[in-house]
């Protein structure tokens, strides 16, 4: 069964956090969700994971005890040690502790955890402490998997093994759904939504959202001047300007886009729409 | 050129740890520098010492010319992985405090941050509250400044402008360090130093510490069992989707650890995150 | 050095809760230190027993204020008057003169007439000799009245300041979400949470009861069983105050701040140190607002007076109420955070606070 939410809108207030957002999660893939700070992912998967009601829309998820989740921020208690997390989330599960052993043992070792299962959390490197915090959601082999931004901050040793595990879970068949706000993190799930300020900015495959950019991605040698400035960014060494559909060919080199110039191209689309601008 | 900052063959020693093993580091006026390493590396043990907070066991530490001191904080602009801002203070009255500590000019609020600027930083969101850190980083015109994992959490677009502020800093003439566990913003640097347990082990550019370094992919209908075979033959790989990708080796070895498991194999370049785990791994068992 | 200057006082402007506190302690040390602390009795009601009941209650001068003269009535009745606390004195006369019955559990009320007896030189006017006895606590012992105020104060503490740290602590480590998500009732954790916290603050107690009685020879002379419910109730009320402040704190600190408001106030003016009667009337009644007073008064009533329960059935009562609202109002709270709810916040609030 596909999990996600359709047309889920959510309101704090005045703020609108959601507006009418939909997300596929099918079983035995990594669905990644990309946007930065306010963009509202969070809000998104905690809908999802059963955290939060939305104010409109629908949620397909399965029971409470077949979901993993992972908050943002790490969810391991920091004065209870390795050993103690883990029978505290496989108990509240209904994982027997032997189960337990058996099924974290392979990660812990491959973390290299597997000698300090008596350190408290709390001492672990913010790395470790992550890593810890998605082997607990994964103890009880959840049928969805969600995860706060798992990567953020962490380097990429432990990142790296971080993959490993959500490369594993999902390959064991459960929905993974993570969020970040790297692009090159991103390229590794199957499928992605995009969102910025609450709003989808574009949802498919890697492949899909960069052969999707309307117009035309010039490179360029420096910076560009007057109107085009507007509608230009850089990255590293080299400047990007985007052309949108029906306006005069400018200066620089067509490039296929990336990812990541799909991306910056639809924000920016988005951006220059609520000034109510677009072409010069 | 003087550097703005450098390192001499600079070695800390805590007790029976070696944090920071004969490191040359240097940034010029006008280049981003961007420090790249793991947990352990010793990278913020080396900035510590860039910035005067600790001394150097052996080796020595420059900062513009000399030694570093009271004086060369203040041509110093610091942005660190928390922001250093007071939650509870607005950006205006963040700016007031640093000018009263720095020196120099009030600093200067981007203009679409200014229609927030009473409003205390902890209710700004992140983008803001990185500019917010930002421009009082630069209120004094430092000549060099240090950044920590600068652009963390933010959309690619608001990356993309707040490199534009840092590259503004750089072509006016500062010195830029950055530390950043990313590869998205380890593209952004001039140039990179990669250190591994205390020690350099890669310097270039993208280009150049990428190399020619490629990586065997394995296709597998039976990827549990190739992995494991892998695993035990001593190849750590990587799983993306159902697809493995094996660092450092050659087809030749791969195929002969599969021994068996069906599976189809290729080669492809490494990305810059596969060349780095290399070199932090291949660091640590030196 | 003057930035710094300037930046402190901007932080703390925006510090409610500091605020508050730098406002509301000295109020509260005026309130206590001029009204409320005193050990002077003012006024000390008295029964009157015996033939001569209303001849002696005619004279007997203030402080003494005389609630009943009974003629008919009996010692008997009288001491039984005493142990349900109905009033702290008795005259009780017969042809020979007068015997004073003390309340020892009311210590300064006791020493106030020992010392008006002694002042009137052992005779009440019209010369009548009288005798002075004192009941429960004869040597008139400070540790007897203060190890069942001690006991009181200990579920307090452990109830409300305790229970907040632990439960603001689950909040602060950001796992109070994860529990949302997990397969838990808002009950299990609810009830999970407090559990050790009640078993501890209980242990305290009794450990408290019985080193009174070992090494102060604190007197334990009424029914457990009284005690016990009692301390139950109270134990409703101050582990419902201490979720109550967590709910409304984001972390440690600010939950110290709150419980501290909440917990001196109550030591100060509940009667646990200055008598109830000592503090003016204009003050007295937030005595009578405060759980801790009826607590204590349940307290010394059952270990030193061996009270029954109805002669304390008021502050049993009172405990229930208050009991009874605190706690469904803390398990309402702490259910909204808990389960799926939607959240009313400003604008640009960070997403990590909860509400």
């Amino acid at each position: 069964m596909t999990f996600g939410v359709r047309g889920v809108t959510v309101r704090f207030g005045d703020h609108v956090a959601l507006d009418d957002v939909t997300l596929e999660a099918p079983p035995g893939r990594v669905t990644g969700v990309v946007g930065g700070d306010g963009s509202g992912k969070t809000t998104l998967l905690r809908v999802l994971a059963g955290a939060l009601s939305p104010d409109a829309g629908e949620v397909r998820r399965p029971d409470p005890g077949r979901i993993g989740y992972l908050a943002s921020g790490s969810g391991t208690y920091p004065d209870l040690t390795v050993d103690e997390n883990l029978v505290f989330v496989a108990t509240a599960y209904g994982v027997h502790a032997s189960e337990v052993a058996r099924r974290s043992g392979g990660y812990l070792e491959r973390i290299g955890l597997a000698g300090a299962r008596d350190r408290l959390a709390g001492h672990l490197s913010g790395g470790m402490r992550q890593r810890l915090g998605v082997i607990c959601a994964m103890v009880h082999r959840p049928e969805l998997l969600v995860l706060d931004e798992p990567t953020t901050g962490i380097d990429p040793v432990s990142r790296a093994d971080l993959w490993w595990l959500i490369a594993r879970a999902a390959a064991g068949g459960a929905a993974v759904v993570l969020s970040t706000s790297y692009l090159d993190e991103a390229e590794r799930a199957a499928s992605l939504l995009v969102l910025d300020r609450g709003g989808s900015l574009a949802a498919g495959t890697p492949e899909e959202i960069a052969a999707a950019v309307p117009g035309t991605v010039r490179r360029l040698r420096e910076r560009p001047g007057g109107g085009l400035a507007g509608r230009a960014w850089r990255r590293g060494a080299r400047w990007f300007a985007w052309e949108p559909p029906g306006s005069p060919p400018g200066e620089g080199e067509v490039v296929r886009p990336t990812l990541h110039e799909a991306v910056t191209v639809a924000a920016l689309a988005r951006e220059l729409e609520a000034v109510g601008g677009g072409a010069p | 050129m003087t550097p703005l900052a450098q390192s001499i063959g600079v070695t800390r020693r805590f007790r029976h740890l070696v944090a920071v093993d004969g490191v040359d580091l240097r940034v010029d006026p006008g280049e981003v520098v961007g420090l790249l390493g793991a947990n352990g590396a010793g990278k913020t043990t080396l900035i510590r010492m860039l910035l005067g907070l600790l001394p150097a066991s052996d080796g020595r530490v420059l900062l513009f010319g000399r030694p570093p001191s009271r004086e060369t904080r203040r041509r110093i602009g610091y942005v660190p992985q928390g922001l250093g801002l007071y939650d509870d203070l607005t950006p205006l009255e963040n700016l007031a405090f640093a000018r009263a500590a720095f020196g120099g000019a009030l600093g200067e609020l981007p203009a679409q941050v200014r229609p927030l600027a009473r409003i205390p930083v902890g209710r700004l969101p992140l983008g803001v509250q990185r500019r917010v850190a930002f421009a009082q980083a630069l209120a004094h015109g430092p000549d060099l400044l240090v950044l920590d994992e600068p652009t963390s959490g933010v959309d690619p677009l608001a990356r993309a402008r707040l490199w534009e502020t840092i590259r503004g800093a750089a072509e006016a003439g500062a010195g830029v360090l950055v530390t950043t566990h990313h590869m998205d913003e380890a593209e952004e640097c001039d140039r990179l130093v990669v250190m591994a347990q205390g020690r350099v082990v890669g310097e270039g550019s993208v280009e150049e510490i990428v190399g020619g370094a490629r990586v065997v992919v394995v296709e597998s209908p039976e990827w549990e069992r190739a992995l494991e075979a892998l695993e035990g033959a001593g190849l750590s790989a990587a799983l993306v989707g159902r697809t493995l990708r094996v660092p450092s080796t050659g087809v030749e070895e791969v195929g002969h650890a599969l021994d068996g498991v069906p599976a189809i194999l290729g080669e492809a370049g490494a990305t810059l995150e596969e060349r780095f785990l290399e070199l932090t791994l291949a660091g640590t068992a030196a | 050095m003057w930035a710094m200057i300037v930046k402190e006082f901007r932080q703390l402007r925006r510090d409610r809760r500091t605020l508050a506190m730098m406002i509301f302690m000295p109020v509260l040390m005026l309130v206590i230190f001029g009204y409320a602390a005193s050990f002077d009795v003012s006024s000390i009601p008295v029964r009157v027993v015996g033939p001569q009941a209303e001849r002696i209650a005619a004279v007997l001068p203030p402080p003494f204020d005389v609630e009943a003269a009974d003629p008919e009535g009996t010692r008997a009745e009288a001491e039984l008057a005493l142990r349900d606390g109905e009033a702290p004195v008795a005259f009780v006369t017969d042809a020979e003169g007068v015997t004073v019955l003390l309340d020892g559990s009311e210590l300064f009320v006791a020493n106030a007439t020992k010392a008006t007896l002694s002042s009137l030189a052992e005779r009440i006017p019209g010369d009548v000799p009288a005798s002075v006895q004192v009941l429960f606590n004869p040597d008139l012992e400070t540790s007897a009245i203060m190890v069942p105020g001690l006991a009181a104060m200990i579920l307090l503490f452990v109830g409300t300041v305790i229970t907040s740290l632990g439960v603001v602590r689950e909040r602060q480590a950001g796992t109070l979400e994860q529990l949302a998500v997990m397969p838990f009732r808002p009950r299990d954790v609810f009830l999970g949470k407090i559990a050790p916290y009640f078993v501890v603050a209980s242990i305290d107690m009794a450990i408290v009861v019985v080193a009174g009685a070992l090494l102060f020879d604190v007197p334990f002379r009424g029914s457990v069983l009284v005690l016990a419910l009692g301390a139950l109730l109270f134990l409703f009320v101050t582990l419902g105050l201490g979720v109550l402040i967590s709910s409304v704190s984001q972390n440690q600190g600010q939950a110290i701040q709150l419980a501290l408001m909440a917990l001196l106030p109550q030591v100060m003016l509940s009667g646990l140190i200055f008598p109830l009667s000592s503090m003016a009337a204009g003050v007295r009644w937030i005595g009578y607002l405060l759980p801790l007073t009826y607590f204590v008064q349940i307290s010394r009533g059952v270990m030193l007076r061996g009270a029954p329960i109805d002669a304390l059935w008021t502050s049993f009562l009172y405990l229930a109420i208050i009991g009874a609202i605190v706690f469904g109002l803390a398990t309402l709270r702490f259910r909204r955070q808990l389960a799926p709810a939607r959240r009313h916040g400003r604008l640009a609030e960070p997403v990590e606070v909860a509400a």
